[in-house]
């Protein structure tokens, strides 16, 4: 397989978000990844410390020129994630409008990552760069259910909302739309949260329509950093694998999430100890000794076809 | 395995040197890799172009504070290699006296990149900081250095002129508590070709088969160089087939098939023969 990858996220030293969350798996299931770190910090902000330094969009561009000046600027698949700047933000949009021109057939998966539960943690400035500059560029979005709200202005509060949100974020550009999470209330109960999905397809015959599918995935008593950014990485290696089937990708993806999710609750328990809530650092996904499971995922969650 | 790595190292947004030779492989292998990255470069400096920034000894020292604050400056291994600047190397000397306080039993892998064939590809005031302060870290407490790996040489080899010669020393503790050292001598087959990353792949993979085989020098060396072997083989064979025939391979083309070597990464098959001296 030669499927290259360009993913513009953070780089932490210690711990898996953005970056360190997405390479290595990819990188076992045999793409190529070219990473640009748009920062590098000791770790995620979810610690009670973090130190380091911000890449400006200057020096973005200058990290692309290198890269256009060799000519070696031709990607399969753009991946991008958490960001706080806009013009950073805007001088993504520019690379990946010049990257498409190089290869029209390269696949942008974007995480339009501005908040989640109500709240924005990102700059409210932002909105409009992604709803009307970034979003219309990705071919694969995946917000989870406050960030589509917040694109779409919309809210969802039943099944039907959902759907019809989907629809409006393809009408803003990408085929493919992935609700991560939603707080729509799940046939199997509250353990379970509600994740959908939909895909712009063509027919035998020629006529457009959409396959929407909807997932019940466990819910888990802990807050992890950097699972967003794994599932959008897992969700592109597996819709690259299944590109017209989003049933079967993304029960893969959310099979990966599952296993790697409980590898790290059961070491983070063990090493906090009986009664005590595990740490940031005692909660960092258990990557590394997941490789098997990104691999070759059991498959362990169904998505039904809606 | 709960193994921890701290590499401070360049990283490059295409290709294989630096931090991106030496993550990937340490990752598959099982070890956790904290990296902190010295440089972003778009790729190396071999290419017609390079673009990118470095990171000052001041901006080092903020991301070690970040480590530190949250108390998670405990690591197994610290793995270094090229760098330019003679203060980010002094930077990197103090974190190392630091960490090996946190844990007297860490072990510094140390690749003194400065140059090559007869020529030196760094400034020159580099050299008496490596040899006065870089150098001696990698060492025990009896301030020994305990292994040392003589990559490559221009020594003959016995095999013929299409061998380079490698050398290792270990310094070894007998049952009845004399000290000696394990030698060891590896013929090492040449390639026409001018890879930039091996070296720092070299340096990864001597840490992980050295942390197997603590005591056997032959072995780990065996292990380090036949996965050189085969990820040297494959990317030939790559970049000869995309330059085409009677083409040089181009840099771009030369990169490291690292993704592509993940199983002989993982468990090399050994094709290489050290001798114990």
């Amino acid at each position: 397989m030669e499927c290259r990858v360009l993913s513009i996220q953070s780089h932490v030293v210690r711990g898996y978000v953005g970056n360190k969350s997405a390479t290595f798996p990819l990188q076992v299931l045999g793409f190529e990844v070219d990473s640009i770190n748009s920062v590098q910090f000791s770790n995620h902000t979810g610690y009670a410390h973090w130190k380091g330094q911000v890449l400006t969009a200057e020096e973005l561009n200058v990290l692309y020129e290198g890269i256009k000046l060799n000519q070696v600027n031709r990607y399969d698949y753009i991946l991008t994630g958490y960001s706080r700047d806009s013009s950073f933000l805007e001088t993504v949009v520019d690379i990946i409008q010049e990257l498409k021109k190089a290869n029209p057939s390269l696949v942008y998966v974007c995480d339009p990552v501005m908040g989640d539960h109500g709240a924005m943690y990102v700059p409210e400035y932002l909105l409009p760069v992604y709803r009307d500059k970034v979003v219309p560029l990705a071919d694969i979005l995946t917000p989870n259910q406050f960030e589509a709200e917040l694109l779409t202005g919309r809210k969802i509060t039943t099944e039907e909302d959902a759907l019809e949100v989907m629809d409006l974020l393809h009408k803003l550009g990408p085929e493919t739309v992935v609700l991560t999470s939603t707080d729509l209330p799940s046939k199997r109960g509250d353990q379970f949260l509600v994740a959908l999905g939909s895909q712009n397809i063509v027919k035998a015959d020629g006529t457009k329509t959409s396959q929407k599918i909807c997932m019940d995935m466990p819910k888990v008593d802990a807050v992890f950093v950097g699972t967003g950014d794994l599932f959008a990485a897992m969700l592109l290696a597996w819709t690259h694998h299944h590109p017209k089937d989003l049933k079967a990708a993304c029960e893969k993806t959310a099979s990966v999430m599952h296993h790697v999710i409980r590898r790290t609750m059961t070491y983070a328990n063990e090493m906090a100890g009986p009664g005590k809530r595990p740490s940031p650092a005692q909660l960092e996904l258990r990557m590394v000794q997941s490789k098997a499971d990104i691999e070759n995922p059991a498959v362990v969650l169904e998505a039904r076809v809606l």
